[in-house]
């Protein structure tokens, strides 16, 4: 399965990630108007991504009084997609999404629906802050990275760990 | 497509009218710098006080600002300056250029003077005048929180303490650290009782064919990232060229006595108090450093102003200095050019403590540089004098003139002392807003390895010795050309061919992305042509307010005293050779041998709508 991976830390809050995706689905450079949001406050010194985790049991889809959410499966997973004719604008939605990631702007509602396998957002990404991958690989990815840390913290480095 | 309004505000009447900027004249000025200079020419009376209410103050992004266009956050602020009297006009990235154009404006002309203090309110296709007592006087940090608590969320632009205080060396700000930084129009913003601009938007910039745009931005994303620099500027940033002239001996130390510094302010050194690298709106390079004292910086710019040249040399005593600056609204490369010319003033006993109100100066004294900033930016005693920046000869005596490091009444912002490297010397002799490193420097002279056919391909130069003015006149009309297209578009000079890699984005790029977002076919020639207008309408600006070729030169410094250290040791500027290069490099602009521009040409300039 693959999926939509947030690493905050990595994220310079350049914002080319929603204005890529505002792009894609409205035609137009739009940072609020997007699926994907970053966060960022200089004075409090940070950056955040904030996207949709495309949960399995997704309150969206689960609450949405009109059903206008529904799982589709796809050639790498599953994605929770949006029906803008059962919409009645409720923005109910966007406000029990537990991670804020539903967009309500121009009488639009602005929901990830992962760009049918492609995502535009991770595409323009420059430091890695947003992945879409195998959850394998990126676990094995994510361990491979933990483990140099340990070892280089040890005072090993993982390239000359096995030599004694 | 990509066009959004211009709003005229009078803030001596209240009036505020919103109108069309017609295609025909964003064909010929493109944006940003340039139809900033466009109005300008055009509203700005002669014999005008660059600090009373009749001064025009643009506020203007970028033809490409706010779209998806790597490093695309940038937007001019000019008027006349009040620190030099010609063409002010400082250029900025953050975040507020691309909120302006959500906000529905590419352009703001202020013009009066507000009864009461003030901000505007930019938002949604509208411009309200607000009242501003609250904010004023407040640094700039407190002040945009405060704003931002107030309003909610949006990008906001402010003068602070010294700008209020009309210091003719104080910027526009915008966030923790980006700032307008250069002319004074800061000042300006005071003069007029303007303490903010504040933007806030939710409409998007209409894209003609935006899966083109993604794709484009996609392959350009890759060949930049295919740089070798690249990776370097986002871990560096500016600072890592701190080394670079320094190994040569060419960083402006101690107002220019000496040509050599520590290694202590090398990058390496600087990483250290670095949190995180961020980024401006759409920037790929992340070249910012969120320093662990606070703020945000320094720049390269920062290590060598207001470090070699105050002889600083410590990291964290350059990063406060450069958050103390941050925080008054001061520009820090004025501030430092300033500074060291009053502390050498008073070690040659030009000045004494009759002058500086009994402060004893001397380089190196970080204290003492802390209380200057704080004495300039409230205009406080001594600080009285020095925020006249380099009008202060007016009351310190015209010997003192000699020991300036300044063009045009400019201070040089290049913390790279330009008589080694000739190119760089005529850049800083002819900018357009004086002694300036961003309108023309021909960065790739400074590799000593540059390959002779990069040299010849980019600038069209034939000799590789970077230390002859020989053709240089070639290097720096290229590089002023390509810097004034990118200001117009709204792009940062980070990713420009020909400023930090002979391998970034160049006129072809810059064609493919407007045809991309407008579906305008532009061709590069055109692109070229209209960097050109935008140099000869300031030319055309600049001698209307009085600049003549005279104003053409260096600081005496450069002809006269050979350098004393390192490899650049006993270069200086040849006044012969320098005369000489000038007329090329006239000849090159197609200007009279007075450096006048030709009749018709003004015609054709003046006749633009």
């Amino acid at each position: 399965m693959k999926y939509l991976y947030v690493y905050p830390e990595l994220c310079s809050g350049c914002r080319e990630c929603s204005l890529a995706c505002s792009l894609g689905k409205f035609g137009e450079c739009n940072p609020k108007k997007a699926a994907v949001s970053v966060v960022r406050d200089e004075f409090e010194r940070f950056e955040y991504p904030v996207i949709c985790m495309q949960c399995d049991d997704a309150l969206c889809l689960k609450f949405c009084p009109q059903n206008a959410y529904y799982k589709e499966s796809t050639a790498s997973g599953e994605v929770i997609k949006y029906n803008k004719d059962k919409c009645i604008k409720c923005r109910f939605c966007a406000t029990i999404c537990p991670h804020c990631a539903i967009t309500v702007l121009d009488n639009e509602v602005v929901k990830c629906d992962l760009c049918d396998g492609d995502p535009k957002c991770v595409k323009v990404c420059s430091t890695g802050a947003l992945k879409y991958e195998e959850e394998t690989a990126e676990l094995s990815e994510r361990r491979k990275k933990m483990a140099r840390k340990v070892l280089s913290e040890m005072g090993k480095t993982a390239a000359g760990a096995g030599k004694h | 497509m990509l066009n959004k309004k211009l709003g005229i505000i009078d803030l001596t009447t209240g009036k505020i009218k919103i109108e069309t900027i017609p295609d025909s004249l964003r064909r010929k000025y493109l944006g940003g710098r340039g139809l900033n200079i466009y109005y300008l020419n055009k509203l700005l009376k002669r014999d005008v006080d660059a600090l009373s209410p009749d001064n025009v103050l643009i506020f203007g992004a970028g033809f490409l600002t706010g779209t998806l266009t790597p490093s695309s956050s940038r937007f001019s602020v000019s008027a006349k300056s009040p620190e030099t009297g010609i063409f002010g006009d400082a250029n900025c990235g953050g975040f507020f250029g691309p909120e302006l154009r959500y906000a529905g404006f590419d352009r703001l002309i202020i013009t009066g003077k507000a009864k009461k203090p003030s901000y505007l309110l930019v938002k949604d296709g509208k411009i309200e005048i607000c009242d501003s007592k609250k904010y004023w006087g407040k640094d700039t940090t407190e002040a945009q929180k405060d704003i931002k608590n107030d309003l909610g969320p949006c990008e906001l632009v402010l003068c602070g303490v010294a700008g209020e205080k009309l210091v003719r060396f104080a910027c526009v700000r915008t966030g923790i650290k980006n700032a307008a930084g250069r002319c004074g129009m800061g000042a300006v913003m005071g003069s007029k009782n303007l303490k903010a601009v504040v933007a806030q938007g939710t409409g998007g910039i209409k894209i003609k064919y935006p899966d083109k745009l993604q794709k484009l931005v996609e392959e350009i994303k890759d060949y930049l990232f295919a740089s070798k620099i690249t990776p370097i500027l986002g871990k560096l940033g500016t600072p890592l060229l701190y080394e670079v002239s320094n190994t040569i001996g060419a960083i402006r130390t101690k107002n220019s006595q000496l040509n050599a510094w520590t290694e202590k302010l090398n990058a390496e050194e600087v990483e250290k108090f670095v949190e995180k690298m961020v980024s401006c709106s759409s920037c790929m390079m992340h070249c910012r450093h969120r320093n662990t004292l606070g703020g945000e910086g320094p720049e390269y710019t920062a290590l060598g102003v207001i470090g070699a040249n105050i002889c600083i040399e410590e990291p964290d005593q350059v990063i406060e200095l450069n958050n103390i600056c941050n925080e008054l609204g001061l520009d820090i490369s004025s501030a430092g050019t300033i500074l060291a010319w009053a502390y050498e003033l008073y070690e040659k006993g030009l000045i004494d403590k009759k002058t500086t109100g009994g402060l004893e100066l001397k380089f190196g004294d970080l204290e003492l540089s802390k209380k200057l900033l704080h004495m300039i930016s409230r205009r406080e005693g001594f600080g009285n004098i020095l925020a006249e920046s380099t009008q202060a000869v007016k009351q310190l005596g015209e010997k003192t003139k000699d020991y300036l490091i300044a063009v045009k009444g400019l201070p040089q912002s290049d913390p790279h002392d330009v008589r080694y490297l000739k190119a760089f010397a005529l850049g800083i002799a002819t900018s357009s807003r004086g002694a300036d490193h961003l309108r023309s420097r021909p960065t790739l002279e400074i590799f000593q390895k540059l390959p002779p056919e990069v040299r010849e391909r980019i600038y069209g130069i034939k000799i590789q010795d970077p230390t002859t003015l020989d053709e240089k006149e070639k290097a720096v009309y290229f590089s002023e050309h390509i810097f004034a297209t990118v200001d117009c578009l709204g792009v940062c000079k980070f990713i420009c061919h020909g400023f930090n890699s002979p391998k970034f984005l160049g006129y072809s790029h810059f064609k493919d992305l407007i045809y991309a977002t407008t579906g305008w076919e532009i061709t590069e020639k055109e692109l070229e042509a209209a960097g050109r207008r935008v140099i000869d309408t300031e030319r055309m600006f600049n001698l209307k307010q009085g600049m003549t070729k005279a104003d053409d030169t260096l600081p005496k410094r450069y002809f006269d005293d050979p350098m004393p250290l390192k490899m650049a040791k006993g270069h200086h500027v040849d006044r012969k050779e320098f005369a000489l290069a000038l007329d090329r490099y006239y000849k090159l602009h197609d200007w009279t041998e007075a450096g006048m521009l030709k009749a018709e040409r003004v015609k054709e300039l003046e006749a633009i709508k």
